[in-house]
């Protein structure tokens, strides 16, 4: 901190609070949180698909497999690139590319911990506080479809292109129930910055999910089930069906080409957890923030090291992003896959009315407020 | 249970998903159950008594009747004999020359033990081998008589008892 | 230009053409070598040729050239995941054509292998029906189970798949020693294991809606293509060999077979499902009853069966008829051997299933056939 602070009188208060620190913060996240996050997010959905299902998983490279990430990465940055004969050479490799950008820069507006202003130090613990951060974090998220139509477009190979196609379908009907879901926490709030609902959530002392007649669970579920369709995960992982579609859009992808469509996957599934965290779960906010009894929980009292509180705003906003992961793991280990007409049947002949209701609702609910 | 009830009840199942959280239980449970796993170079499963593993060969208990290689479906085991003549008891005997058998062609159904007439029986199949992976398949899946009766290449495994 | 082919109830506005997916004979659901020429309109299939024979390897020709006890391993390798009842199958047709009888302590083994089988066989099938729907977590499961199985296999006669459990007059050994309590350990915990699978699928709204009215096949059609066991009695066909023509021990001990009315996919699971619960039944029963005595008819050294004699000899296999029609012609050798393996004739259905639904459709129906390759192509 000490560092930061003299860096920060070295360039100037604007320059730091503008360009040095946002950068810092990149890399940083980067470096340190997503692409560690993201391996070893793969390790712990292998370990625990493993315990569920009566095996031990990866546990050969390093104690407990923990060094398998490194194992995954060096033999997929030295395998072979194959790029097919027929493909259509720009489009292949722009492909994965498009898919794992928009999902990095999603995370520039999730707030991890709390504002500088909050904890009386000068660092945020998020990136950027944009005012339209839900716009962005929908835009955003709508790009990375074209990576995988691309791919699976530009691989001209049959299963690809199904696989494609069925990607451009679900992702397009699921991003409209998905969209609509976050319009509840957003009335909810009365605002679209996501520092700012976290807030909201404090304020009303009531979780989003918790909030407006259970309309605020209902809206979650929505979201949740949308989310898992828009990251292709199974029950809805038709586009990657490896029992139908051999491995869809990414058939014809090896080494790190097929590496950035994983990272893609992953780092999305990180995205949809952490908005929901943000736009339901009380984001940072430790549980029960205003109850007295439940005051321990700010970590304050652990003797050694006081934390920080920007640190324990981190930390709990990890261990609820944990828990949503494990949901979305355990789906895999549980579900069978749903069927294209079925699946889109889902999205909008159910969803998209129930979302539509539950905005309606909550209209209702914040008139009456 | 009366219709009304199975009524409300279908509907929880409808609503509260009822069907998928039942799923999401078992697998639940099974993760903090044993696990199966065997892990296989440390730790190895122990065969059967009766499993059929690779050969072996008692020459002082072969009568060189080639049973074995006639009931062989595949036609895989090859003996070549002569006779002479025994020094000390002075009697003609059957001498093997070659007793070889084409393991890489080898199906493992055991015919060639139940064929044989000796008590107990002159070739067998040795349990608790059952790793037979080679890089050469003519160096190593090729034994002839020396092989069958001492094992020069691969470890000595518990033998079973003959039959 | 010449107005288009249009397919279905669409205008011509657009042109529609057909693309030709080649589904196998590399590809993760088409348990094997089978490959589909499928003709799609989208994901929708206007047309599936199946083309079989990657894994011919000339079965029924390599008998001719065998003695009748040497031809027993080669029939483990048709059916690959269900030797012992190739093995049955093929031995009492041997049995049939020599006119052999077994003892009854043989009879009684050879139902409880053969029921084992039952369970292992629709093991594998659930295990990778389910993978092929999506769901990964029941492969595990079935195949914890199915090892143990197999394990009861290995401790019999030595070996998991390729059995070669029998010979014609009988067994070639007795059970070993502690066999049939653990063989009863098993079959008694085996139904609990059932309802953890059931538990996964059978009400699961996802799988139902992947299987119920997926694929049916009305009584009629499963008459006249042939087909049997499992895919038939889900059609509302009430027939199995072991009650229609009881053989070994089924005369003997009690046990249901499921009948089911839909036709479907869903209805072919649960038709599985109970079998497996029967069968553990039956094993029970016949551990229970087993008698004492030889497991070896008295035979002749070498078995021939006299000229111009012909048998055919079918049982109930997990995948449905399995029959054996062997002519002798005075040598040890069979004249001409035909297999009536019930995956081949199961498969014929597949395009008239397919035809107009979905390629996920596809790969549920081709999995709820559960076909062997090794057996369709011999």
């Amino acid at each position: 901190m000490a560092m930061l602070e003299s860096l920060r009188d070295l360039v100037g208060p604007a320059v730091f609070d503008h360009a040095v620190s946002p950068l810092i913060k990149i890399a940083v996240l980067i470096f340190v949180g997503i692409l560690p996050l993201i391996s070893y997010l793969v390790l712990a959905e292998r370990k625990i698909l493993g315990f569920m299902q009566v095996r031990l998983g990866p546990n050969r490279v390093g104690p407990w497999g923990l060094l398998q990430p490194v194992a995954d990465i060096a033999k997929l940055l030295v395998k072979q690139d194959i790029i097919p004969s027929t493909a259509i050479r720009w489009a292949f490799i722009v492909a994965p590319c498009l898919v794992v950008a928009p999902a990095f820069v999603i995370f520039s507006v999730i707030p991890f911990g709390p504002a500088a202003s909050q904890t009386g130090g000068s660092l945020d613990y998020f990136v950027t506080d944009v005012n339209v951060a839900l716009l962005f974090v929908v835009a955003m998220a709508t790009v990375g479809v074209y990576g995988i139509i691309l791919g699976g477009w530009a691989s001209n190979s049959k299963f690809s292109l199904l696989g494609g196609l069925r990607a451009a379908a679900q992702m397009v009907s699921y991003e409209i129930p998905q969209g609509f879901s976050l319009v509840i926490p957003l009335l909810m709030a009365g605002t679209m910055s996501l520092q700012g609902i976290v807030q909201a959530q404090f304020e009303q002392q009531r979780w989003f999910i918790f909030q407006g007649w259970g309309l605020g669970l209902v809206a979650f579920f929505i979201y949740f089930v949308a989310g898992v369709a828009e990251t292709n995960r199974n029950p809805f992982d038709l586009p990657e069906a490896e029992s139908e579609l051999v491995a869809g859009f990414h058939t014809e992808y090896t080494g790190m080409r097929f590496a950035l469509f994983f990272l893609g996957e992953y780092a999305n599934m990180i995205v949809i957890s952490a908005v929901a965290v943000t736009l339901f779960l009380g984001g940072w906010h430790q549980p029960f923030p205003n109850a007295g009894w439940a005051g321990f929980l700010d970590l304050q009292w652990i003797p050694v090291l006081t934390p920080p509180l920007g640190l324990v705003g981190i930390l709990w906003f990890s261990t609820k992003l944990a828990a949503f992961l494990f949901v979305y793991i355990w789906f895999r280990g549980t579900f069978p896959r749903y069927r294209f007409d079925q699946l889109m049947e889902l999205g909008w002949k159910w969803l998209i009315p129930l979302v539509l209701l539950t905005i309606f609702g909550t209209g209702v609910w914040k008139i009456l407020q | 249970m009366s219709a009304a009830t199975s009524a409300v009840r279908s509907f929880f199942d409808r609503v509260m998903l009822l069907d998928l959280f039942a799923g999401l239980g078992i697998t639940f449970k099974h993760l903090f159950k044993k696990k199966e796993t065997v892990q296989y170079p440390e730790e190895r499963r122990e065969p059967a008594h009766r499993f059929r593993g690779m050969f072996r060969l008692d020459e002082d208990r072969c009568i060189k009747c080639t049973l074995c290689a006639r009931d062989c479906p595949i036609d895989i085991i090859y003996i070549d004999w002569h006779q002479e003549l025994n020094p000390v008891t002075e009697k003609k005997e059957k001498v093997l020359d070659r007793f070889d058998i084409d393991v890489q062609r080898c199906m493992f159904c055991g015919l060639c033990e139940e064929a044989c007439p000796t008590e107990p029986k002159s070739i067998w199949l040795t349990s608790k081998t059952y790793e037979l992976a080679s890089y050469d398949r003519w160096e190593n899946l090729y034994v002839d008589i020396d092989e069958l009766q001492d094992w020069k290449i691969r470890p000595a495994y518990t033998d079973r008892e003959v039959r | 230009m010449a107005a288009p082919d249009t397919v279905g109830t669409r205008d011509s506005l657009f042109e529609v053409e057909e693309m030709e997916l080649a589904f196998g004979p590399q590809h993760p659901s088409t348990h094997g070598v089978l490959r589909l020429d499928l003709k799609v309109d989208g994901e929708r299939i206007v047309g599936c040729y199946p083309i079989i024979g990657y894994l011919h390897r000339g079965t029924e020709k390599l008998f001719e050239l065998h003695p009748f006890f040497q031809n027993v391993p080669h029939t483990d390798r048709m059916d690959y995941v269900a030797a012992a009842t190739n093995n049955l199958a093929y031995v009492g047709a041997v049995e049939k054509l020599t006119g052999l009888t077994v003892p009854p302590r043989a009879a009684y083994i050879r139902t409880i292998l053969c029921e084992l089988q039952r369970i292992s066989s629709h093991l594998l099938w659930l295990a990778t029906h389910a993978i092929d729907i999506g769901a990964m977590t029941p492969f595990f499961y079935t195949f914890r189970e199915r090892e143990e199985v197999l394990d009861l296999f290995e401790e019999y006669c030595g070996a998991r798949l390729t059995l070669n459990c029998m010979r014609p007059g009988g067994l070639p050994f007795d059970l070993p020693v502690g066999w049939t309590d653990r063989c009863g350990a098993f079959v008694d915990k085996f139904p609990a294991k059932v309802d953890e699978y059931e538990g996964l699928l059978t009400h699961n709204r996802i799988w139902k809606k992947r299987t119920v009215g997926i694929g049916v096949m009305s009584k009629e059609q499963a008459l006249q293509y042939g087909v049997t066991g499992p895919m038939l009695r889900a059609s509302g066909v009430g027939f199995d060999l072991r009650k229609a023509t009881p053989y070994e021990a089924y005369g003997e001990v009690d046990f249901d077979v499921p009948v089911f009315h839909g036709g479907d996919t869903y209805d072919r699971y649960l038709v599985r499902m109970e079998e497996m619960r029967q069968s553990t039944r039956i094993v029970r029963q016949c551990l229970d009853k087993l008698p004492d005595g030889p497991v070896m008819a008295k035979k002749p050294r070498v078995l021939k069966a006299a000229k111009d004699t012909e048998a055919y000899y079918a049982i109930e296999g997990p995948k449905g008829e399995i029959g054996f029609y062997i002519v002798g012609n005075g040598t040890p050798n069979p004249q001409r051997c035909r297999v009536r393996p019930p995956s081949f004739y199961n498969l014929q259905i597949v395009p008239e299933l397919t035809q107009d639904r979905l390629l996920s459709d596809l790969v549920a129906i081709v999995g709820t056939t559960d076909i062997v390759l090794g057996e369709v192509d011999r």
